[in-house]
């Protein structure tokens, strides 16, 4: 257990530290970057949680989709590489109470958790278990949840589309 | 980890009191590690000799023949010392960091794919429950690499290069996920070693030759797919030598670009690799009596052939056009894979 | 929707047409020859290198004359009154010693100008074409048989009799040695 806890706290600072960059680099561009690694570090966080398939679904869908999205959107921008991330434009007080608001609910959410038995839990596969779950029990809100993305699948179509007609 | 952790216990059985196990298991772990860079570099280098010859020869040429005597086998050799002992140029305008990392991620992809492909029974590095999904993931986290290093480049043609690269993996990665997951609902398994188990028998059990002919064509769509992945001919638009330079790595001289190069090649082996897992039977010999071959052989074989079609395709097909190109994978791979999902999995339905 | 299925026949059907052909020339004999190993044969009169049977020259040094580009030198020296320095091969007689026959070859256009005029045939093109050196003074060729001490010593002869020569003319004595 030992180079287990060892390699947890290294996963724990290299996400940090790349969650530090997204917020804090001058170019919006290193930002966008470091944001990969903020996700990879995410999965290895989600495996110490013994959610393997999360973790991997994790990559996929934030680095491979996501994350291209928005580094195609930054990429897409003119004069990108001038624009300095406006973090400080922020209204103080507001981000202060925002900040102090979500740190509340977090030191709730830690108080009420036993948190670090998970890591002594045994590894368990969890893809079988999510399906069966997905499929039967919470069948309504997964068919709902794809119509719902079906939907805006459809829209991204149509306004698509849109520029094509007015031609 | 748990095999090799085995076999180097094994191997030093004097080692396993001695040391205490996060030791041990860090080292097979570097040695693992090692081993599979040692196979990637000399594999790049087989390959890349291979590639020439095969392209010479289908050319009606001969290739390289000089350098180490039979057929020109060191040339690669010879070629690597030469990129090694090359300046490191980064261009004045670059983004200097970015522009260092951008290889370093794309190889690095590349030799975490390693972690999940089934050699023999007992010889895989990780059996990762969701090993193709796994896979699947980590080819992703390349695409940010090639947008990395075009975009690092401050050129023009890099950063073409790399917004086509990025387009084309988006789109074919569909159709690659959606004709592995007919190999999913067949075998009921996302670990790569349960896939190959599932296939044991002779050649007729492996899943190519499953509810014949649709999962023969799901193949098809994976290897079609699995070309544009690695950005080869005839989905090459990347690297357009004709129109875009070198595309992404346009910048990239002496180490960087071997590292490019060497990911390039180890991509190749490694959807090579998942094809044979997933549809040829990994390591199973096509006939059970054949058995006392070991698995590596039969893996490598069967991963090495299929390099040799991509690289006969790449000296048979011109390159696509761009309009081409997506609507191979949106119009034609996409919907076919869809079908085969439904055929497949009704198919399981009936025979349930 | 049939042309779709059309298309797709197709494009099947040709890209396994194309691997046919590249996997058939797989196999078929290469037309690489691999130079330094084995030479492509020219033409027997092909207009390569230069070349100078020297037992032939009679030193007229026409073709220097007629060379456009004078990449050929030559010298000559006068045979002595009693010296037969023999005959080229079709009867024409030598009267000069060749001392020095250079061709540098850097400088040839090959347009093979300097061997229509030679009375014996004596300079003409051979097929020999790689000739490459690292240093652009192996280029000139020499193609005289004097050694330099021979070459001294007639060109001191020569000296001495132009020497006589004159004294004659002033009227003066021939110094003996």
């Amino acid at each position: 257990m030992e180079m287990q806890e060892v390699l947890f706290y290294a996963i724990m600072a290299f996400t940090i530290f790349s969650a530090v960059i997204v917020a804090f680099a001058n170019k919006l561009i290193h930002s966008a970057f470091a944001l990969l690694f903020t996700f990879v570090g995410f999965a290895g966080l989600y495996i110490y949680l013994s959610a393997d398939f999360l973790a991997v679904t994790q990559i996929i869908i934030y680095v491979g989709g996501i994350l291209v999205l928005i580094l195609f959107g930054v990429l897409m921008t003119q004069d990108i590489y001038d624009v300095k991330a406006i973090a400080a434009h922020n209204p103080l007080l507001l981000s202060l109470g925002g900040g102090a608001f979500t740190a509340i609910i977090l030191a709730v959410l830690i108080s009420k958790k036993p948190w670090f038995t998970l890591l002594n839990k045994e590894f368990e596969p969890t893809t079988a278990t999510i399906g069966k779950l997905i499929l039967y029990e919470y069948l309504l809100p997964f068919e709902i949840a794809s119509i719902l993305l079906l939907g805006a699948l459809i829209g991204a179509v149509y306004l698509a589309r849109a520029e094509d007609k007015d031609k | 980890m748990e095999p090799i952790l085995k076999l180097f216990t094994e191997l030093l059985p004097g080692l396993s009191p001695l040391l205490p196990y996060w030791l041990l298991a860090t080292l097979s772990a570097l040695i693992a590690a090692l081993v599979l860079f040692g196979f990637i570099a000399v594999f790049a280098l087989f390959a890349i000799w291979l590639e020439r010859k095969i392209s010479a020869h289908m050319q009606d040429r001969l290739g390289p023949m000089e350098v180490g005597g039979w057929h020109g086998w060191a040339q690669t050799i010879a070629d690597t010392f030469k990129l090694l002992m090359k300046e490191d140029l980064i261009p004045e305008k670059a983004d200097r960091f970015l522009f260092k990392l951008a290889p370093m991620i794309v190889f690095s992809v590349s030799i975490a794919s390693f972690a999940v492909l089934p050699w023999s029974r007992d010889f895989i590095p990780t059996d990762l429950n969701v090993g193709l999904l796994y896979i699947l993931s980590i080819s992703s986290l390349a695409v940010i690499g090639i947008l990395m290093g075009g975009w690092a480049s401050n050129n023009k043609w890099s950063l073409y290069g790399a917004m086509r690269s990025v387009a084309q993996i988006v789109s074919y990665e569909i159709p690659i996920s959606l004709s592995l997951i007919t190999v999913i609902l067949i075998t009921g398994t996302l670990s790569m070693q349960g896939i190959v188990q599932s296939q044991q028998g002779n050649f007729l059990s492996w899943n190519i030759f499953h509810y014949f002919p649709f999962m023969f064509v799901a193949f098809v769509i994976y290897f079609i797919a699995s070309l544009a992945e690695v950005n080869r001919t005839p989905f090459d638009l990347p690297e357009a030598e004709s129109e875009l330079v070198a595309g992404f790595h346009t910048e990239y001289s002496g180490m960087r670009f071997a590292f490019f190069f060497l990911a390039e090649y180890a991509n190749m082996f490694i959807v090579s690799a998942i094809a044979a897992t997933a549809f040829l039977g990994g390591w199973l010999p096509p006939f059970s009596f054949l058995d006392f071959i070991p698995g590596p052989f039969w893996f490598f074989g069967k991963s090495l052939f299929l390099v040799f079609v991509q690289m006969w395709l790449r000296w048979t097909l011109p390159r696509l056009r761009v309009d081409q190109l997506m609507y191979t994978s949106w119009k034609v791979l996409t919907p076919f894979s869809f079908v085969l999902i439904l055929i497949v999995s009704f198919w399981q339905l009936l025979t349930l | 929707m049939r042309e779709y299925f059309k298309n797709i026949y197709e494009a099947i059907v040709t890209i396994l047409i194309g691997m046919g052909v590249t996997f058939r020339h797989l196999f078929v004999p290469s037309v690489t020859l691999q130079y330094p190993h084995e030479k492509l044969k020219l033409p027997e009169r092909s207009r390569m290198k230069l070349f100078v049977n020297i037992d032939d020259c009679i030193g007229c040094r026409q073709c220097e004359r007629a060379c456009p580009v004078d990449c050929i030198t030559i010298d000559t020296i006068k045979a002595g009154k009693d010296e037969d320095l023999g005959a080229a091969s079709n009867g024409q007689k030598k009267r000069f010693h060749v001392t020095k026959f250079d061709i540098d070859m850097s400088l040839c256009c090959f347009c093979n100008l300097c061997t229509f005029p030679c009375p014996t045939e004596c300079i003409y093109m051979t097929p020999e074409f790689d000739f490459a050196t690292y240093d652009r003074n192996n280029l000139i060729f020499h193609f005289s048989n004097y050694t330099p001490e021979q070459v001294r010593e007639l060109k001191e002869r020569e000296a001495q009799q132009k020497a006589a020569l004159a004294n004659a003319k002033t009227g003066k004595k021939p110094e003996q040695k």
